[in-house]
């Protein structure tokens, strides 16, 4: 009896140890949250927003704020600045808010505007080919900008996270820099941001929260153990098979739809490729709709073009080639793919209709769609073989895959011009299909001079009808972004942006 | 013998599932069904199925060709290679002794499991990648046993008949030296077949092995990872058919011990 009573005394006590002390009452003033979005991988550790990404951590961390911000309609309104006026079309004047102050006091005026984008375009890598400035005049409040060309989407540029307004004479020592925001950071690390709050914050509405610790957690599954355990207040971030385990009493969640796609490029250097209907009937063999609502737990939508239909150029103005898998086989038979070894995949002249698919893993929806589309594919006798590798850029520079999946927010400036340069036009940066259509060409430079946004909305609906109707690439979903957090927490919404997150608004209840 | 029967009897029925895997699964492993995802078992799926609604039996017995065979070909080759070299080594002597045991020397002195991950990573991952960063270092064993086997062995005065009879040095490797120091090599080649095939499955489990959708036990596994709160049956069947597996061949290993070690008889 006395051994039995010393077991259970032990077990007792471990069990005891194991448990999590909640005896204490929980800290109000302290903010927890767990991202898996920041990070070296990422581009963005740090925060200073004239590095690479790392504007993304600025904004979305509440320690800078840019001239103009987007609404949930991803159009734009005023934030640090007043108001602007298109003086030509290379010229724009934009008032700067008269009580708005660094997070050191020091005031923000037209010239601390000057030097801070004086110094964003000589320093970041995007910026200097957004914007295409030639000069910065200060004077007061007002900062006018000169353009070498014709920039019709400067002040969405300016918007981009890279434009955080900070100030430049404060330095950048340790990856911190003096913004706007409700926070300030005290200490920024790879892996992790101390904010405090910003006593000098000009704000109408003022930081309810002393203290905020970020920390980067990649690994879905600690993000969630972490959460279930209590020692993060929200994330970010969450494997979709785990938002279930938060959809009761003690947890909220706040999703939206975002620009971010899941795209697959053909490439055209593929002799294969280079057939519209084999193009065709591989974008029509993919079952988009069950890919949305099984794999990607219903945390999305279904795509059709690059921009959700949320924006006025986005999915509900354009259409591509349905899910249609006899549609599909009947194209390949019209150019001469068919099984006629009876091995369950098509061929031509004694070869099989087999593709490379190249792909990432650092974004969990990718390999779910890589094998949904491995399967979707063998319904029609094509082949396809998945290099899901985190060593991507090594097969795209050489050359080695006929598909090119990835995850991109296709509009994070309200404005599709900058998914068009980067992705699609003949030559860009990030157009992994070499695509090369004159047509494309002519109305990226017709768009590149039109002013008005409902005259560019027309234009982006006729580019993205193109690159469908060309079947250039196909797009799978657009994503859901979902914040998780603590049933206390208020404040806290996800934006279609996917860069604003923490506000003055974020409290603890 | 008795004492071996049950674990061969068990060995042998693993082995044998995963020979004729292909008749054995009751679906086609690879066959996406997205309207039973994530089944749980039931009298149609016993297993349940994954995230796909492919049938998770279906993939443990055709993951049992990939696990266990590929497991098994790569000790093959692991322990033949090693153990030649060992014998070359032990039996010549010199420079080329010096040279392969101090390369020996290099590998063992990198703890197995993380050199593997990093030889896997640099070759780029798959399957067949993660077998050879596996090799890479897992011959050095068994060139050590049989190579202080065979210094024993060198000096045994038929060694030295042999010798005199004019046999060729190639020839009392093979007639006479390898076949007395199998037994060992088999013995510890019997008990590492449970420590490989946990490693290549703990190579897979971190993506850099098997790729998809080839059904691989540790690949399964990782790809369970985030539902074994939400559908843990996903994770449970493979994990459950490793440990079995390793533990099977572990208890065959000692038994084998048991019976070929002299010490024991």
């Amino acid at each position: 009896m006395k051994k039995f009573l010393a077991a259970m005394t032990s077990v007792g006590i471990l069990i005891s140890g194991c448990g999590s002390d909640n005896s204490t009452a929980e800290d109000k003033t302290t903010f927890t949250y767990g991202t898996v979005a920041y990070g070296v991988a990422m581009e963005n550790a740090g925060t200073n927003p004239h590095e690479s990404y790392s504007g993304w951590s600025t904004i979305r961390y509440g320690i800078g704020e840019t001239l103009f911000k987007f609404n949930e309609h991803m159009e734009l309104e005023p934030w640090i600045a007043e108001s602007f006026a298109q003086i030509d079309d290379y010229t724009v004047k934009i008032k700067v808010k008269d009580n708005v102050t660094f997070s050191n006091g020091k005031k923000v005026d037209g010239e601390a505007v000057k030097k801070c984008l004086e110094h964003l375009i000589v320093n970041h890598d995007r910026a200097p080919h957004d914007l295409k400035i030639s000069g910065i005049a200060a004077d007061g409040q007002i900062v006018t900008i000169t353009s070498t060309e014709k920039v019709p989407a400067l002040l969405n540029y300016l918007s981009d996270p890279y434009g955080c307004i900070i100030d430049v004479d404060a330095g950048f020592e340790d990856k911190i820099v003096v913004g706007t925001g409700p926070y300030r950071a005290v200490k920024v690390t790879d892996t992790q941001i101390d904010l405090v709050r910003n006593e000098n914050y000009w704000g109408a509405v003022k930081p309810k929260l002393e203290k905020i610790i970020v920390r980067s957690i990649t690994d879905g599954d600690t993000l969630t153990m972490a959460m279930q355990n209590g020692e993060l207040d929200a994330v970010q971030g969450l494997p979709y098979s785990s938002l279930k385990l938060f959809d009761n009493d003690k947890f909220k969640i706040s999703q939206v739809d975002t620009s971010r796609v899941y795209q697959a490029a053909f490439n055209f250097d593929t002799p294969e490729l280079q057939d519209l209907n084999v193009r065709r009937a591989i974008s029509m063999a993919i079952d988009k709709e069950n890919f949305t609502k099984v794999l990607l737990d219903g945390n999305g939508t279904a795509a059709v073009g690059p921009f959700p239909a949320n924006l006025s150029f986005g999915d509900n103005a354009v259409h591509a080639a349905p899910y249609d898998l006899d549609g599909a086989k009947n194209l390949l038979t019209e150019s001469g793919w068919i099984d006629t070894d009876g091995d369950g995949y098509v061929d031509k002249d004694g070869k099989n209709l087999e593709l490379r698919y190249l792909t990432y893993t650092s974004r969990q929806e990718l390999p779910l769609l890589a094998e949904a589309a491995q399967a979707n594919l063998k319904k029609i006798g094509v082949k396809l073989n998945v290099n899901a590798t985190d060593n991507y850029k090594t097969f795209l520079r050489d050359g080695d895959y006929d598909i090119f999946s990835k995850a991109i927010v296709t509009a994070p400036t309200g404005d599709a011009e900058y998914y068009f340069t980067s992705h699609i036009v003949s030559g860009a940066v990030d157009n992994a299909g070499h695509y090369n259509s004159a047509e494309i060409s002519r109305l990226e430079n017709e768009l590149h001079n039109t002013f008005g946004a409902a005259n560019r909305s027309a234009l982006a609906i006729q580019m993205s009808q193109q690159i469908l109707d060309d079947c250039a690439l196909f797009y799978a979903s657009h994503l859901k972004m979902s914040f998780v957090m603590k049933n206390n927490v208020a404040g806290f919404y996800a934006h279609p942006s996917d860069y604003y997150e923490i506000t003055a608004e974020l409290e603890k209840k | 013998m008795n004492k071996i029967f049950p674990q061969l009897i068990s060995a042998g029925a693993i082995i044998f599932i995963a020979i004729f895997a292909q008749y054995l699964t009751p679906f086609d492993p690879y066959e996406q069904n997205l309207a039973r995802a994530l089944t749980p078992p039931d009298s149609i799926n016993l297993l349940g199925t994954d995230r796909y609604g492919r049938d998770i039996l279906s993939r443990v017995i055709i993951g049992s060709q990939t696990t266990i065979l590929s497991a098994l070909a790569l000790l093959a080759v692991i322990s033949i290679f090693g153990s030649l070299i060992g014998a070359v080594c032990g039996f010549k002597g010199g420079k080329l002794d010096t040279f392969l045991m101090r390369l020996s020397d290099v590998f063992l002195a990198f703890p197995q499991m993380v050199f593997a991950i990093a030889a896997a990573g640099a070759l780029g991952g798959g399957l067949f990648n993660a077998a050879l960063a596996l090799a890479l270092i897992g011959w050095t064993k068994y060139a050590r046993i049989s190579r202080s086997l065979t210094l024993t062995i060198r000096k045994m005065p038929y060694i030295d008949a042999a010798k005199l009879a004019g046999t060729s040095s190639f020839g009392i490797l093979i007639n006479h030296v390898l076949p007395n120091i199998a037994g060992p090599i088999l013995v510890t080649a019997a008990l590492d077949i449970g420590t490989i095939i946990m490693e290549l499955a703990g190579l897979s489990f971190l993506g850099l092995g098997a790729m998809p959708p080839t059904a691989e036990w540790g690949a399964m596994m990782n790809n369970g990872r985030s539902m074994l709160q939400t559908a843990s049956w996903v994770i449970l069947a493979p994990g459950f058919a490793i440990f079995l597996t390793v533990a099977i061949f572990n208890l065959l290993g000692d038994a084998l011990r048991d019976v070929l070690d002299v010490k024991n008889r």
